[in-house]
């Protein structure tokens, strides 16, 4: 009972452990949450490294070009400089040495020349125009306009690239002309809006750079001043895409850039049908006002594909793709785990219900085994008991006529007959040992004995000799196993007076019984063939018995988990030790 | 009384020969001369009482194993015939199952001898036999 419980504890456990439960959903659905998390936080934390690389390159972008027109102002203002050193007008071989000397092309790069323009007014104008067709007779003053003064470019170097400009009235168009006024007027260096330089074939946006000088290299005060003692500006023509070169060509940056000035195109990448970076979609995005000689260049900045490829990382999609696949395998793991304990489970039931059919059989074959026992020697018995009748009879009829030889063959056949019922009686008991289970009861060893003693109606000659304890113990069977020990010691013992002692111990789990004799000894190589059924060891003729004793014994003291040992060496003596298992109910 | 008592007839309805010459033979033994009638089983039993080739007074010696008819199926079948069912029966046989026993006695039998506990030559039965129609007046 105890143990179908324990069993079905077990086999509980096993349904248990079959099973997905809260606990393994719960674990796998928190480590897709880990998961996710590692993702999104390893992703942010690379979208702020990348912001932040985005936001270097943008303010790197802005600086580069404030310090190239910080480098072009240095350069203009070193011509205001130049010519506020020399006290009457520049010439134009004086100009050319010194734009030469600036070595325009190495140290300016993006700056298409250095020159100088005069503010001439009208009343100056003959005079300007005698001294320069003095030492130029081909220089001519264009376009013509409405303005009361005039801005002429005299110089520029280097002169071929520019020869369309030589003679160009800044007054002529609206960006260049109020721009040089500014310049005039704030004594400051000015930027003009975008505008087309005429010396452009490709008409790309431009813009000049203009730095003004005074009367007497003076740096007046204040606006009606500087009016009343301009001289004429240092400056410079740019070609937005020539200074956007070097340092900040495209492929060195890792974001695209567009400049306007006051919604003016400047500079754009995208217009450049060449670019390969143009990220359709950029990953950021910004717009940098700078503020720049009188003008606002508004710069707006934008990652580009380059961009994209360098930051374009997989650690984040590793971390999601590898957290994925454990936890996949977590769960593959459980389902796993789950389908083998089932397994188990259904094995073992098939294994206990093939059990109990043959554990069912086994009853069966074994209850029909001590029926035909049982019933077979009860009816072999009737007829048994009729010969010994008939035997009985005969002698009792015929004891006058019948010759000697045949009253002797009477004899030995009521003799056999009474061998043959003491067998069957034997088989019988033999069979019905185990088959009522017996309870423990009180039972003094001494007082067992005795009782044994007087039914087996041993001689007198014989002493015997047993504790005089009280034990727990199935009376019966024990009683049993006792008269048969005595049994045996008495009848196979070979001389007329002899010595039994009974003696009892016991421990945590067994009783134990030692009988010992004084009698002939049963010699080791017979010990195994004693206990068989049927075996005697001596002819039945001289000592009565079926040879069921000792298989009797065997077999009850099995029933009751013990066990029986033999111990003589044959030649004197017998001891025979019987463990019987305590049983605690 | 002693008049009497050699009246009773002893019906052995016996289906083993041995058993019945044992019987037999006892009564010779104990100088009992009372009539024992012998039937094979309750068939051949019922048909000598209906016959009333029988007399009475009457006690009946009963095994319970038989071929034909059992020792239980003539108990009932007597039992349940008006002019028999007065008749003293004695059970005679091997059996000591429980079970036989009660189901013997619910049919009013004035005794259950178990065949193995009845003595040399069942002298013990014999002898309760003759000591009982000694004394017990039984209808006639």
């Amino acid at each position: 009972m105890v143990e179908e419980l324990k069993s079905g504890e077990q086999r509980n456990k096993l349904i248990h452990a079959g099973q997905m439960h809260l606990v393994h959903w719960l674990i796998i659905f928190l480590s897709i949450v880990l998961t996710f998390s590692a993702w999104y936080y390893s992703k942010s934390q690379l979208n702020q490294k990348l912001e932040a690389k985005f936001q270097r390159n943008a303010e790197q972008v802005v600086n580069l070009v404030k310090e190239r027109m910080g480098l072009y102002e240095n350069a203009l203002w070193g011509g205001v400089a130049f010519i506020d050193s020399v006290d009457n007008d520049i010439t134009y071989t004086q100009w050319l040495a010194y734009s030469t000397s600036l070595k325009i092309d190495l140290v300016y790069p993006g700056i298409n020349g250095i020159g100088i323009i005069y503010n001439v007014q009208l009343d100056q104008m003959a005079d300007y125009m005698a001294k320069q067709l003095a030492l130029r007779p081909d220089y001519s003053l264009h376009p013509n306009h409405q303005e009361s003064e005039y801005w002429p470019i005299t110089y520029v170097e280097p002169a071929a690239p520019n020869k369309k400009a030589i003679g160009l009235d800044m007054a002529f168009e609206a960006n260049r002309y109020s721009s040089i006024k500014k310049a005039r007027d704030t004594g400051q260096a000015q930027l003009t809006a975008p505008i087309t330089l005429v010396q452009d074939a490709k008409k790309t946006p431009g813009f000049l750079f203009y730095t003004p000088f005074y009367q007497g290299g003076r740096k007046p005060e204040n606006i009606e001043e500087r009016r009343k003692s301009i001289v004429g500006v240092t400056y410079a023509p740019f070609i937005m895409k020539n200074l956007m070169q070097g340092t900040l060509a495209e492929q060195n940056r890792h974001v695209s850039i567009q400049i306007s000035d006051a919604g003016e195109l400047l500079f754009d990448d995208n217009s450049d049908e060449g670019t390969q970076d143009i990220d359709t979609n950029p990953l950021f995005s910004k717009e940098v006002d700078a503020e720049l000689y009188g003008r606002v260049w508004k710069f707006l900045i934008q990652s580009n594909l380059s961009f994209r490829e360098e930051s374009t990382s997989n650690q984040s999609s590793f971390i999601l793709i590898g957290g994925l696949t454990i936890d996949g395998l977590l769960l593959g793991l459980f389902l796993f785990l789950s389908r083998a304990n089932r397994q188990a489970l259904l094995y073992a039931d098939e294994m206990t219900v093939a059990l109990k059919s043959k554990t069912k059989h086994l009853e069966k074959s074994n209850s029909d085994l001590e029926q035909f026992s049982y019933i077979a020697s009860h009816d072999l018995k009737s007829p048994l008991n009729a010969i010994k009748q008939l035997v009985g009879w005969i002698k009792e009829d015929c004891q006058d006529i019948l010759p000697e030889d045949s009253k002797k063959h009477l004899n030995l056949l009521s003799q056999r007959s009474q061998r043959m019922m003491k067998l069957l009686n034997d088989l019988l008991d033999y069979s019905r040992i185990n088959r009522d289970e017996f309870k423990n009861e009180r039972v003094n060893l001494n007082d067992l004995s005795q009782d044994i003693l007087q039914l087996l109606d041993i001689p007198q000659s014989f002493t015997f000799s047993a504790p005089d304890i009280d034990i727990n113990i199935p009376q019966a069977p024990l009683e049993i196993v006792l008269r048969n020990l005595i049994s045996n010691a008495t009848k196979h013992h070979d001389k007329k007076s002899g010595h039994i002692v009974l003696s009892y111990d016991s421990n945590i789990e067994f009783h134990t019984f030692v009988i010992e004799d004084d009698g002939p000894g049963i010699p080791e190589e017979f010990h195994d063939k004693a206990m068989e059924m049927f075996q005697t060891l001596q002819s039945r003729d001289k000592v009565e018995g079926s040879g069921m004793g000792l298989a009797m014994i065997k077999r009850i003291v099995e029933h009751y988990q013990g066990s029986i040992a033999i111990d003589s060496d044959g030649e004197r003596g017998t001891r025979v030790t019987i463990k019987w298992r305590l049983n605690t109910q | 009384m002693l008049e009497k008592s050699k009246d009773v007839t002893l019906l052995l309805i016996e289906d083993d020969d041995v058993d019945a010459m044992t019987i037999e033979r006892s009564f010779l033994k104990q100088r009992i001369a009372n009539p024992i009638i012998r039937a094979y089983d309750g068939i051949e039993a019922l048909e000598l009482l209906r016959s009333r080739d029988i007399t009475r007074p009457l006690v009946i010696l009963l095994d319970l194993q038989m071929p034909r008819m059992g020792g239980l199926e003539f108990l009932k079948e007597l039992r349940a015939d008006e002019n028999l069912l007065d008749l003293v029966v004695f059970v005679l046989t091997t059996s000591k199952s429980d079970e036989d026993m009660l189901s013997s006695y619910r049919q009013h039998i004035a005794g259950y001898f178990v065949k193995g506990e009845a003595g040399e030559n069942f002298l013990d039965i014999v002898n309760v036999l003759d000591s009982y129609w000694k004394v017990v007046h039984l209808p006639g």
